[in-house]
């Protein structure tokens, strides 16, 4: 087991050096600095520019430096409003954590239910109709759902409010919530009716119907158990992609999260911002799919030894 | 198997395709919408950066009275006059604006001589946006963008995905563990932020815009490349060709690949739709197809402002069904194809 982990954290740290390396390139065509400073700036303040970003330095010096910074929780300075990234990260990470676990947790408890509903009786109009629907919610963006959401709801129906932040009222938290889940959702209902099909369809299941256990007991104590494997490794693997959802959430709803501050930088090319945000989405992805490796190693041997 | 004995694969899996319902479905669907996407110019009644400033926001339905001019900048593409009423004296054609303003050209500068070849009173299907471009003619035109990143990102992700995965599972070891390792590096990624990134990197623009997607998609057909090279490593014709002495590149590209088709084809359209949303996504934040060529990201994110008003929802709601129309057939015909394909499957 110790292997198992030590193994684990080291290669979970190579990935994340290639990480860091990725994102360090994530910076706009051209020299940054006469980015930063305009077309019509003289060769000296750029110069200027360039040492004091680092950028006269070798690049191999440049990444070194990049990741020592990080290490020491500097992620440099918004090149907009001159703030420490950090700062900017860790004052609007609420927000998002909110929009992303309430989200997440409605499209597990919501997508199991629905994908067991369609499993116990496939092929008819309630599995139809489940699946079609979620196959509805697969091929709409988030930021479409979005939109559509804030035309009936909020414009036309006046049900919710079109954007804002949940210090108004907790029913500013439920159009962007039920918009970001939209998507996970309708794929963890997908993953477990045929995750739940697949299991029914075997030996055990028959024998404990065999045994004469109830329909119910054996479709929710046998089967459904075994069923949730695969659920778990979508619902995890799904967390990232709903972190970058929410980007386009945040615009939309106008809520004041890591996704809304991206979404600005991107505009104005704000790079150290936008390296920012994305390293950030990116290592608590690693961070979440490694520990959900570790949870298997440790619940299942077999996972250990591959 | 229900079939006859001797029936190649891919005539197995047309006739089972052919027996889904919904895969058919989504293949004339998708079929009308290349085909509306090529002949883009002759299904659409304007050209899409045609502004008619009197008749911006309009909605669906909408019927304008116009005057066809010469346009001297491009004899292809005619300038528009609205008008309210005309009259021709002379060598003049007299004619009120929308609000009411009376003007004058001269007959010679317009397109044609009599009324029926310069006046008409088209059809705004869909409405007009701000400037007054017709919906239906950008969204046909914004087709065009989203088909063509979808083939164009799709094929470089398919590139990338193949060459890797089959390197990896071919030669296993420290390719192996070098393509692994550069796999799950982007694959730490979420895919629209790491498209978002390549856009940054590459700036905005047509082509950019689908490289940045097309480098961002191949993690998923890598993997399952390497895990189907893995299987069909063992298998005894691929003995049998290092038996014969065959190169690598060889057994590779004209052996196996083929045989690792099947979940393959299936993957690219999923990364097909999946790469329409990534375009889209990135209109929508600015970066992307720049206009005025026409993209259905743009169109709804120009339509968004008036949202809030509750006003011409069209301009978001039909590029949005667009979209939506567009990812769900590609998305159902996948289902389909690969229903068709998986042997596991063959009852139905």
């Amino acid at each position: 087991m110790i292997t198992y982990l030590l193994r684990k954290v080291l290669y979970t740290i190579l990935v994340l050096v290639g990480v860091v390396v990725v994102t360090f390139f994530i910076r706009p065509p051209g020299d940054p600095a006469r980015v930063l400073l305009g077309q019509r700036a003289d060769s000296a303040s750029v110069a200027a520019m360039r040492e004091q970003l680092g950028l006269d330095k070798p690049l191999p010096v440049q990444i070194g430096t990049y990741m020592v910074n990080l290490v020491k929780g500097d992620l440099g300075r918004s090149i907009a409003t001159n703030r420490s990234v950090t700062e900017t990260i860790i004052e609007r990470l609420p927000a998002t954590a909110l929009l992303a676990l309430t989200s997440i947790a409605i499209a597990t408890v919501l997508g199991i239910l629905l994908g067991v509903i369609a499993a116990w009786r496939p092929n008819t109009w309630i599995d139809t109709l489940t699946m079609s629907t979620s196959l509805l919610g697969i091929s709409l963006p988030a930021f479409v759902v979005g939109l559509l959401f804030v035309l009936f709801f909020g414009v036309v129906l006046e049900w919710f409010p079109n954007s804002g932040y949940v210090d108004r009222g907790p029913e500013f938290l439920v159009l962007p919530m039920v918009t970001l889940a939209i998507r996970p959702l309708s794929i963890i209902a997908r993953v477990t009716r045929s995750s739940m099909l697949d299991v029914l369809g075997q030996d055990y299941v028959r024998t404990a119907r065999a045994k004469g256990l109830s329909s119910s007991t054996v479709f929710l104590k046998h089967a459904l158990r075994n069923a949730l494997n695969p659920v778990v490794t979508t619902v995890s693997a799904w967390f990232a992609g709903l972190l970058a959802g929410t980007y386009f959430i945040e615009f939309i709803f106008n809520w004041p999260g890591i996704g809304l501050a991206a979404f600005n930088a991107i505009e104005k090319l704000d790079y150290p911002m936008i390296q920012g945000t994305v390293l950030f989405t990116a290592v608590v992805f690693v961070a979440v799919n490694t520990l959900a490796d570790l949870v298997y190693g440790f619940i299942d041997p077999k996972v250990r030894l591959s | 198997m229900s079939t006859s004995t001797g029936e190649s694969p891919s005539r197995l899996a047309w006739r089972r395709l052919r027996k889904n319902r919904g895969a058919v479905i989504g293949m004339i669907v998708l079929g009308i919408m290349v085909i509306m996407a090529i002949a883009a110019p002759l299904v659409t009644p304007f050209d899409p950066s045609t502004q008619i400033l009197e008749y911006s926001v309009k909605p669906a339905g909408f019927r304008g009275k116009v005057i066809y001019k010469r346009n001297l900048a491009d004899a292809d593409v005619p300038s528009i006059l609205a008008v309210s009423s005309y009259e021709e004296i002379g060598d003049s054609v007299f004619y009120r604006d929308p609000a009411g303003e009376p003007y004058r050209v001269a007959r010679s500068t317009l397109i044609g001589t009599a009324p029926h070849e310069y006046y008409d009173e088209p059809l705004f299907l869909l409405g007009t946006d701000r400037f007054g471009r017709d919906l239906f003619t950008r969204l046909v035109y914004g087709m065009r963008v989203s088909l063509s990143v979808g083939l164009i990102s799709e094929s470089i992700a398919l590139a990338i995905g193949i060459i890797l995965g089959a390197l990896a599972g071919y030669f296993r070891g420290w390719a192996d563990d070098g393509i692994m390792w550069l796999v799950n590096v982007v694959w730490s990624f979420p895919t629209i932020l790491l498209v978002v990134a390549f856009s940054v990197i590459l700036g905005k623009g047509y082509w950019q815009t689908f490289v940045a997607i097309g480098i961002s998609s191949w993690v998923d057909i890598a993997r399952i490349v390497r895990g189907q090279f893995f299987s069909i490593r063992e298998q005894e014709y691929v003995e049998a060709t290092r038996a014969l002495g065959y190169g690598h590149l060889r057994t590779i590209f004209r052996h196996m690949l083929p045989n690792a088709a099947g979940p393959i084809i299936v993957l690219s359209t999923a990364g097909f739709a999946t790469a329409i949303i990534a375009e889209a996504s990135l209109s929508f934040i600015g970066l992307g197809v720049q206009p005025p060529t026409p993209s259905w990201g743009q169109m709804i994110k120009d339509g968004y402002g008036y949202i809030a008003l509750g006003t011409n929802w069209g301009m978001t709601l039909f590029p949005s069904l667009a979209m939506a129309i567009g990812v769900l057939v590609l998305n159902v015909f996948g289902d389909g194809l690969r229903d068709a394909l998986d042997p596991k499957t063959s009852q139905r």
